[in-house]
């Protein structure tokens, strides 16, 4: 171990250890803005060890290792994970300072919050299985227990149920598959497994798909994640969207990147048809959302279906044996990974001011809101833009990079896969198209037009701590979308193979053979021309004037809703959402008295998936109480039939 | 030689508007009127910048800032185009995802806008052409899929030359991707079936409709920039799909042909068609990625070249 690498591991242990205090110190009386305080400076020395093993590109610690003895280390992947989990964490600790305090269970979610940001950096620097697992479990756990300290409606406890419920049926594939690895002696030896042939192998790559899947939110093991996540309080819907799910794609990485030896190529076709499918499926469930963060939620499955079709071009590229390119693709999902845990943290925590000042966050609901909270609106605009993929903020440039992968995963043959990046091509671009449509909206309603609620109209922007997190997280949306040419190279080399041919040439993206994102002279352009142009245009105005409404005075009751924006896509795209409506009119002394309307859209996979799975394990549960009768003499029986049984098959040598 | 190409693209500033202008005088004469002159949009935007813009109530620094916003996406865009196969060297680049993006930027915008003032009228045409974009989208990436898998790249002087010469013309391929053009430049146009740009009944309205409310020189920029949409799909498909010229001279003239025989057949299809069903529209573009999709199979499969 290097100096420099000694002093990455004496940060990361002293970061630790801070974060530990301040959760202990939020926990007293008393503690907790101090105790908030103390968590944010142990993150950000997790988030500097984290970048310096990166930059640094060597590892510090222990290595991976196939014993049970329990190890820690980082290395640059685990580093560069880190650091996106400090550039989140920090802001969303310090947003939670003043968030927090007089909330319901404020200390303990305070203290367990440090608890979850200790479990999520364990797994990013567990070396072996038993660590990696125990603290994967307590990953998932850790948020829940949060989540119910400050909240304990039905509501809550039937989503953290089934969040729990669907993590651990899907997540035992996580335990699959790092025990067979562990048997196999492959924790970090690519060379294992692939001795142990290609049965082992596919077992360990489908099995970590769907564990970890489950865990990011992958369509179609996605479920919980739309429930789950809305119901926190907002620094901790932040922090599970924003980063727990990307620690799954971390596990998911190590396996089918790491370890698996060489990848099959039905695995980047099958990570490019679930990619597609949960981006696509994520966006549409979005839009036809009307709860703000529900909508964010349901964007998170939308991005790390992008980052899915970024890992599913590598694998693709990589089996081609175009290798700059299998590494530009992976960078690429790498730097979604980080670009998406920047701009949802921002909105989760935007959504968390709006709900503190307006008191709901049902879209129909608020408006008006960015003259009434420049800051937090202002921050909010940037975050909808930037998840909605425009020029020249973070979520362009790195779905610029996805776009360009499949862009070249589609030249190298087989022609089938080949088309099959071709389609997700398209369906890449039609989700951003519908992330745009989805996101106009959410900023049309929050923050647009007249306030629609009169609280709205009274709403304040919230103290300098909650505006200042969300500040840093949007000034992060547009430097990361201006440089991402300078973090490229530093990505690509966590890449498998490796990557020498990406070099930065500008800070824009300017890669071999394909056309160059130059961010900053756009963004330079963009913003002289529209100086320019409005200052050629003078501020002559007449007075203002009612917007027309056919004569009719403009009622802020009347204006356009959720439903109503969504309205086109969702008469076209009916067969697949599936929408319900219900009208029902009171008519007395030959006049309509009263018309209640409702209308939701159901989700496709909950209706075609899980119902039909949960009434066949309540069937086969029925089935399997008739043999439990209570009866003593029943069991007597059953022991008589399972001894004869042994017997038999003894006596006939089975055994 | 990249001088001569900047000076062409920064004239497209000024040109744009003749290309709209050109299509309705033609049109009027197909359909047995006299018409506006081809420099009708000029008149237009020289009216419109001599009033005063006005504000609709409650309405926030994006509805301000959004004209000279979008105005400023499409200069970009006009200069992210090459002309006659060269690119102006301004720094910008010529990638056409990176154009995608600068447009997709003009439209967020426009939608915003539109729910600034929070008109019904706007935010109708606003949700349309919204709905539309999605599958709109979908099908101009798929159009330049085609293109770029025979430049290798998203590189539009790239892609510009893998066009040129003779042998593309025997590539089933290429014949795809330029159907399936046909059809975006029917959608980002605005023109019928997709658009009426003539209609004055704010119910039937999308591209028209988010301008409801803008007066003055902000509907000056907004009328601006619908017409340099105009120029951006018309150039970028002669560049792509159509014959090239040889040398810069020629390709120049060429282009210039192209682009006149291309507003000539949107002046043709509104004349003979009625606006489609709001509802139909994307299973016409649903058509139109099944072609491209198809050319994109043809062409890595290498058939035909």
């Amino acid at each position: 171990m290097g100096p420099a690498a000694s002093v990455d591991a004496g940060l990361a242990i002293a970061g630790a250890t801070v974060l530990a205090a301040g959760g202990g110190l939020a926990a007293c009386r008393g503690g907790l803005r101090s105790g908030l305080a103390v968590q944010a400076a142990g993150m950000a020395l997790l988030g500097a060890a984290g970048v310096g093993v990166l930059t640094g590109a060597a590892a510090t610690g222990s290595a991976f290792r196939s014993t049970v003895a329990p190890a820690f280390g980082l290395d640059p992947l685990s580093g560069f994970f880190l650091a996106v989990l400090a550039l989140t964490g920090v802001p969303t600790l310090v947003f939670a300072r003043d968030h927090l305090p007089g909330s319901p269970g404020a200390r303990g979610v305070a203290a367990l919050t440090a608890g979850f940001l200790l479990a999520l950096t364990g797994v990013l620097a567990a070396r072996d299985v038993t660590t990696f697992l125990a603290l994967w479990e307590l990953m998932t756990v850790v948020p829940a227990a949060a989540i119910l300290v400050a909240r304990r409606d039905a509501t809550v406890r039937a989503a953290i149920y089934r969040y729990l419920a669907i993590t651990h049926l899907g997540g035992a594939g996580v335990w699959v598959a790092l025990l067979v690895l562990q048997r196999h002696g492959a924790i970090g030896d690519p060379a294992a497994l692939a001795a142990a042939g290609s049965g082992a192998q596919t077992l360990v790559a489908i099995a970590a798909l769907i564990g970890f899947g489950t865990k990011a939110g992958l369509v179609p093991l996605h479920s919980w994640l739309p429930r789950a996540h809305p119901v926190a309080p907002a620094h901790l819907s932040a922090l599970m969207s924003g980063m727990m799910i990307k620690v799954a794609l971390y596990g998911l990485i190590r396996v089918e990147f790491q370890w698996l030896g060489a990848t099959p190529r039905w695995l980047g076709i099958t990570l490019i048809a679930v990619g597609l499918l949960s981006s696509l499926g994520g966006v549409l469930w979005a839009l036809v959302q009307h709860d703000l963060k529900r909508l964010l939620a349901y964007h998170s499955i939308e991005n790390v279906g992008i980052i899915a079709l970024g890992l599913g071009a590598s694998l693709l590229l990589a089996d081609a044996g175009a290798t700059t390119w299998a590494a530009i693709a992976f960078a690429a999902a790498l730097l979604h990974v980080a670009n998406h845990a920047i701009f949802k943290a921002l909105l989760f925590l935007g959504a968390g001011a709006f709900a503190r000042a307006v008191g709901s966050l049902d879209l129909d609901h608020l408006g008006g809101l960015l003259r009434r909270m420049p800051w937090t609106g202002g921050a909010f605009l940037i975050g909808s833009m930037a998840i909605a993929g425009l020029p020249p903020l973070n979520g362009f440039a790195s779905e610029w990079l996805v776009l360009q992968s499949l862009l070249h995963a589609a030249l190298h043959r087989p022609v089938g896969v080949a088309l099959a990046a071709g389609v997700a091509l398209a369906g890449l671009a039609a989700t951003a198209a519908l992330a745009l449509l989805c996101f106009v909206k959410v900023v049309g309603l929050a923050l647009l037009g007249s306030p629609r609620r009169p609280e709205c109209a009274a709403a304040t922007d919230p103290p300098i701590g909650m505006r200042a997190a969300m500040v840093v997280l949007a000034g992060l949306c547009v430097v990361l979308g201006l440089v991402p040419g300078v973090v490229l190279p530093t990505l690509a080399r966590l890449a498998p193979g490796g990557a020498a041919g990406v070099a930065a040439r500008h800070a824009g993206l300017d890669l071999p053979g394909t056309g160059s994102y130059p961010a900053v002279a756009l963004a330079i352009a963009l913003v002289v021309l529209t100086a320019g142009l409005a200052r050629l245009r003078g501020s002559r105005r007449a007075a203002p004037a009612p917007a027309w409404a056919c004569g009719q005075p403009v009622v802020a009751e009347l204006n356009w809703t959720s439903a109503a924006f969504t309205k086109p896509l969702r008469l076209v795209l009916e067969v697949v959402l599936r929408p319900q409506r219900t009208l029902e009119v009171v008519r007395g002394g030959g006049m309509v008295q009263q018309i209640t309307y409702s209308g939701h859209v159901p989700s496709l996979v909950d209706a075609l998936l899980y119902e039909p799975a949960i009434r066949a394990g309540l069937r086969l549960a029925a089935v399997a109480r008739r043999l439990q009768t209570g009866n003593v003499r029943t069991y007597a029986a059953y022991l008589l039939g399972l001894v004869i049984a042994l017997l038999t098959l003894a006596r006939t040598g089975a055994l | 030689m990249t001088a001569p190409a900047t000076v062409v693209e920064i004239l497209g500033v000024v040109l744009a508007p003749l290309l709209p202008g050109c299509i309705q005088t033609l049109k009027a004469r197909l359909q047995g009127r006299r018409g506006p002159s081809p420099l009708q949009p000029y008149r237009t935007l020289a009216r419109l910048w001599s009033k005063s813009a006005v504000d609709p109530e409650g309405t926030t620094v994006v509805y301000r800032i959004v004209p000279p916003l979008v105005a400023a996406c499409l200069i970009i865009a006009l200069l992210i185009v090459p002309i006659a196969g060269r690119g102006a060297g301004l720094g910008l680049g010529h990638d056409a995802l990176v154009l995608l993006g600068v447009l997709a930027l003009a439209r967020f915008a426009i939608a915003a806008a539109a729910w600034d003032t929070g008109s019904g009228f706007a935010l109708m045409g606003a949700a349309r052409d919204l709905m539309i974009a999605v599958f709109g989208e979908a099908l101009l990436v798929l159009a330049l899929l085609v293109a770029a898998l025979a430049a290798g790249g998203t590189d539009l002087r790239a892609m510009s030359a893998a066009g040129a010469g003779e042998h593309v013309w025997s590539s089933p391929a290429h014949w795809c991707g330029a159907i399936a053009f046909a059809l975006v430049i029917l959608v980002e146009t605005g023109r019928q079936p997709i658009d009426n740009p003539d209609t004055h009944l704010e119910l039937t309205m999308i591209h028209e409709g988010p301008l409801l409310e803008y007066a003055g020189r902000d509907l000056a920029f907004l009328q601006w920039a619908a017409a340099a949409r105009h120029w951006v799909v018309l150039v970028l498909g002669a560049e792509l799909f159509l014959p090239h010229g040889r040398g810069f001279a020629a390709g120049l003239v060429v282009l210039a042909a192209e682009v006149a025989a291309l507003c000539a057949a949107l002046a043709v299809v509104e004349t003979n068609q009625a606006k489609m069903r709001l509802l139909r529209v994307p299973a016409l573009l649903g058509v139109g990625c099944a072609i491209a999709l198809a050319g994109a199979g043809l062409s890595i499969g290498g058939v035909g070249i």
